[in-house]
């Protein structure tokens, strides 16, 4: 979760483009004031002190009521501290005042992807992409807006334009590269994790997506090896260890896997993703009864996790508890597990 | 080291060595019963000798028996046993009167090469998979491996039934070098040792990737010490007749061939999931001879029951369910039945086609199946043998026909058996059996695996085995198909997007694993009188709409109303319970080829022919947003006009009624026009017009609400109605 804010909060300060520090030259003391808490409101920005950030525009625009750049970076403090209508009034107040920047309109389409307004959000890019077509962040975020609808090649065409512009896009290649991964394109999308992981080595999320491209062309050596360079990087990062514990598992080497889902479990007792996967570990082992323990634990910590009552039904189904195994395989069903559709059909009809 | 330590050490290892051989050979050596061998022991050697001339005097009259059992065997089947039960025992008294002495002879002597051939000999032939056989022949072979010529088949035939395949490729190979080059004539021999290596490598083959089956004993219900075996299965599992040979049988005579009791036919019901006690059936099926279950049609109404009279070479019998007792048996044609051996029989889904085994002359080699189709008398037609893509130069048996209608389970010695009679299954597909597939281990074995029968669902198989662990001879079992290796879900996370840090959970899936369900839907349910309740015996045709054609006509029980039906997939039908007094019940089911296996409960009331009573007719189909009767409606509509013929004085309302699609007006016109088309077609089939009246309702009578498509056909609907009788 930590690395999510850190991420949230880079994504913000290198995209957001928020205004410069004005320079004062106005004789009048009263503009001075007001200018001078304008530049406080930023420093409190930079420091991620949001509420400040917030009070000090707000004291600027007292005295300078139409001043359209404490309304657009109070409009950034507001999104940060997720009060997305004060936002979206003030990022209006900046364009009503000054119309001509592309950045009000490419802040105001990060806004609606607070709120999850994609369509709004669609206007607001394609308005800051009229004004400036060599706008790098905005092609990135009309490439994710169209990866997050699947649509991976029109994605992957504004992933093209905004490293076009931004040469040294670090996020656009590895989102480029997940939109080629998802297309099945994995030598490309090797290739950019690559580029990325070249341009920003300590982005350990990187080095997971790469792992797991190579997970799926089954090269499971070379997997291993990106997500322990995420581990080796980040001890914490727990997504990695889980990933690497299943490649090794998939790999059919039962006993690392197990080794990295124990030490997800130490770090976080409650990872229901570990449990289950311990389950797994248990099935090919053959021991059904630690299997059916395991994700019976998996399932007291989430009750939504599909996979564990698929796995506890494979458990019960070899421990001779028909009438258990196939309810629990009824709840996978229900759960969005669709393979388990078939075993129904077949072992739960007598 | 000086010269002299260097010495001693090599004399040390000298010695070492010697006396390594002398106590390894010392082991492994031939020990004659001679006095020299015996110092001072001159008594019990005598007492020893004189049990193992006895003893060897009943061997060797066993072994002329079995020898002379083998050449007969070739002399009329042109191969060798290739099952151990194929011997039937041959020498079997003369081995038995052989073990005690020379039992006794061993205790005093158990390094006799010859001996522990004899011993373990004796015990194959009399119980060929216990450890002792095959602990004998090991023990002669290690001590002279060419004490007898046969030596290397046998114990090749001893490991072979323990699963030990490469030891017994070994013996065999041996056995195989040896006829090679010792024994003129010998093809006949060279082949049956071929085959049994063919086995052995189909057994690692097949052993080395086991099927996932639960393997279930069904329990004290079914099996008892006595041998159960032969079962057969009703489509939906919920009967189950077999064989048993228990002191209870009828009569309460034992077979003197084998001192086993007479078999009897016996039968169980599943309620609530379990087995209830078996019972036996009743004096019309089982005599005090042998009473066999051959096969149970796929409704259950019918039981095939082998008998063997004297001079019939052993015959099928069918005797059919009459409410709760099944009716005398009744021997079958001359088109099935011959002077040979006829057994295992079983009927298509329709049962218009039967199939069944015989070894008489002009088959393809042992025992074959053939099959004979219903004629326009009703009667079996001439037999056919089924073809060499299924029958073998050696026996098959135990023909089990699916009810899906294209599925066959059979026993065979042939094919690549891993020994004795092994489970095929072949599909028919477009008119011609496939090559057959062995189900693989540990469905089969070394041993006989016979009488395979499958549930419709096709996820359960029942069969019988003598296998450890079982309440006594052969008991019956069922397996449950698990069906590919299920691989477990795991739970891995990807954050692909740079902004979006919340991590994504996803399912890694694999394929769905291949399901063995059959393509076969299960009508089954109770028919009764729709005023009292009471089960009513009906006839129930079975009807493709697509051809316009009755399938098959079946009858629910008289005593319970029960019915069972199945309805391969890929076909629309329409399914009609008829009986005299009573309207008729019509259903139609459109089962796509695509759809596995499924299976419905209908409970059919019948309605008297009463003045008021109604009945919809889900046969009668038109053209959408027409009133033309499309030509599958057909047959709906002569059984209406034979109810009108069989009930002059009847007089009818004919209504159609539509959904609220479209205007009212609209609807109340299309159902007008509809319940004309009816009236005109039955006029046009001799029905005097003033006996029906013609009443179209439109939308104005729903069944239910028009909500879904499917109430929305419900509504959609062609009734008559009793008016006047």
């Amino acid at each position: 979760m930590r690395y999510c804010f850190v991420l949230l909060f880079q994504w913000f300060v290198l995209s957001l483009n928020a205004q410069d520090t004005v320079k004062v030259t106005l004789p009048a003391e009263t503009e001075q004031q007001a200018e001078q808490n304008y530049n406080m409101g930023i420093e409190a920005l930079q420091k991620h002190d949001y509420q400040l950030a917030v009070n000090l525009f707000s004291s600027c625009l007292l005295i300078k009521p139409a001043f359209d750049k404490a309304y657009a970076n109070r409009a950034i403090a507001f999104t940060q501290l997720k009060k997305y209508s004060e936002a979206l009034k003030d990022i209006n107040a900046a364009i009503y005042y000054n119309a001509d920047n592309p950045e009000y309109f490419y802040n105001k389409s990060l806004i609606f992807w607070g709120t999850h307004e994609k369509d709004s959000q669609t206007v607001a890019l394609d308005q800051c992409l009229k004004m400036n077509r060599e706008h790098a962040e905005a092609h990135y975020y009309k490439g994710l807006s169209y990866f997050e609808t699947n649509v991976y090649d029109k994605a992957i065409e504004h992933y093209d334009l905004a490293i076009k512009y931004r040469p040294g896009y670090c996020y656009a290649y590895n989102d480029r590269g997940s939109a080629k991964r998802n297309i099945q394109n994995y030598e490309g999308a090797i290739q950019d994790y690559m580029k990325a992981i070249d341009l920003d080595s300590s982005q350990t999320f990187i080095y997971n997506n790469l792992g797991s491209v190579y997970r799926m062309t089954g090269e499971y050596n070379k997997a291993i090896s990106a997500y322990s360079k995420a581990i080796n990087k980040n001890s914490d990062f727990l997504l990695a260890l889980i990933n690497r514990g299943a490649t090794h598992l998939e790999n059919n080497n039962l006993e690392a896997a197990k080794e990295d889902f124990e030490l997800v479990l130490k770090k976080d007792p409650r990872n229901f993703s570990a449990l289950n996967n311990l389950a797994s570990v248990e099935i090919k082992n053959r021991d059904y009864k630690k299997a059916k323990d395991y994700a019976s634990r998996s399932i007291e910590i989430n009750a939504r996790n599909g996979a564990a009552y698929y796995n506890r039904g494979i458990a019960r189904q070899m421990l001779r508890e028909e009438q258990g195994s196939c309810e629990d395989w009824e709840r996978a069903l229900e759960l969005g597990v669709l393979v388990v559709k078939s075993f129904i059909q077949s072992t739960c009809n007598e | 080291m000086n010269k002299r330590s260097s010495l001693r050490i090599t004399n040390g290892i000298t010695v070492g060595v010697w006396l390594f051989i002398f106590s390894h050979f010392g082991w492994c050596q031939n020990t004659e019963f001679t006095k020299e061998n015996f110092p001072g022991r001159k008594d019990e050697l005598k007492e020893a000798q004189r049990k193992l001339q006895v003893g060897e005097e009943f061997f060797n009259n066993g072994k002329q028996e079995l020898v002379e059992f083998r050449r007969s065997y070739f002399n009329l089947r042109k191969t060798y046993p290739v099952s151990f039960y194929d011997y039937q025992k041959a020498g079997y008294q003369q081995f038995r009167a052989a073990l005690s002495p020379l039992n006794d002879a061993n205790r005093f002597n158990p390094k006799n090469a010859r001996l522990n051939y004899m011993l373990g000999l004796i015990w194959f032939m009399t119980e060929p998979i216990s450890k002792e056989g095959l602990d004998f022949l090991q023990k002669a072979y290690e001590l002279n491996p060419r004490i007898e010529d046969d030596l290397s088949f046998w114990l090749g035939w001893a490991c072979h039934l323990n699963s030990k395949w490469d030891e017994a490729i070994k013996h065999y190979e041996e056995y195989h070098t040896f006829l090679k080059q010792r024994v003129k004539s010998n093809a006949a021999p060279i082949e049956d040792v071929k085959k049994k290596i063919y086995e052995c490598e189909n057994g690692k083959r097949f052993s080395a990737k086991p099927e996932r089956v639960f393997v279930d004993n069904l329990g004290p219900q079914i099996n008892t010490q006595y041998p159960e075996y032969g079962p057969s299965i009703s489509t939906d599992e919920s009967t189950i007749i077999f064989t048993a040979r228990r002191p209870n049988s009828t009569g309460g005579k034992r077979d003197p061939t084998d001192n086993g009791f007479y078999e009897d036919v016996y039968a169980s019901q599943k309620e609530k999931g379990k087995w209830q006690n078996s019972k036996q059936l009743s004096k019309n099926v089982n005599t005090d001879n042998h009473d066999a279950a051959a096969g149970l049609s796929p409704d259950g109404n019918k039981l095939y029951v082998y008998r063997h009279v004297e001079r019939d070479g052993g015959d099928l019998y069918e005797s059919v369910l009459f409410g709760m007792d099944w009716e005398p048996p009744v021997h079958m044609n001359k088109n099935i039945n011959t002077k040979f051996h006829e057994s295992s029989v079983s009927l298509t889904f329709d049962g218009k086609r039967m199939y069944f085994v015989s070894d008489k002359d002009g088959g393809i080699g042992d025992r074959d199946i053939y099959y004979s189709e219903i004629d326009v008398n009703g009667e079996w037609g001439l037999s056919k043998n089924i073809g060499a893509e299924i029958n073998t130069k050696y026996a098959e048996e135990a023909v089990f026909v699916h009810p899906d209608g294209v599925t066959m389970y059979f026993s065979s010695k042939g094919h690549n058996s891993m020994g004795g009679y092994d489970i095929f299954k072949t599909k028919l597909v477009n008119g011609k059996w496939q090559t057959p597939e062995n189900l693989g281990y540990p469905i089969n074995g070394p041993d006989d695996d016979v009488f395979f029968v499958v549930s419709g669902s096709g996820n359960r198989a029942y069969f019988a085995s003598a296998k450890a662990g079982g309440y006594g001879e052969k008991d019956i079992y069922k397996i449950t198909f698990l069906g590919a290796e299920k691989t477990p879900i795991l739970n891995t996370q990807d954050q692909l997007i740079s902004v979006v840090a919340n991590p994504v959970s996803s399912f890694k899936a694999e394929a769905n694993v291949e399901v063995k369900s059959a393509k076969l839907t299960l009508l089954k349910g109770v028919v009764s009188d729709a005023e009292t309740g009471k089960p009513l015996e009906s006839n129930i045709d079975l009807i493709n709409n697509e051809k316009d054609q009755v399938l098959a006509t079946f009858k629910s029980n008289s005593s319970t109303g029960k019915y069972l039906v199945t309805l391969p997939s890929g076909s629309n039908y329409g399914i009609s319970v008829r009986k005299e007094g009573y309207m008729f019940h019509s259903e139609n089911f459109n089962i796509p080829d695509t759809l596995s296996f499924q299976e419905f409960v209908l409970e059919v009331k019948l309605k008297k022919i009463e003045v008021g009573n109604s009945v919809v007719l889900k046969n009668i189909f038109f053209d959408f947003d027409q009133a033309k009767i499309r030509p599958e409606s057909i047959n709906e509509l002569n059984r209406l006009v034979k109810l009108l013929n069989e009930n002059p004085k009847v007089k009818v309302e004919i209504s159609s009624h539509t959904d609220d699609v479209g205007s009212v007006e609209y609807n109340q016109k299309l159902s007008e026009n509809r319940c004309k088309a009816v009236i005109d077609y039955l006029i046009s089939k001799g029905i005097i017009a003033n006996r029906l009246i013609a009443k179209g309702y439109g939308e104005t009578k729903p069944i239910g609400k028009n909500d879904t498509e499917e109430a929305r056909q419900n509504n959609r609907r062609t009734e008559f109605k009793i008016l006047e009788k």
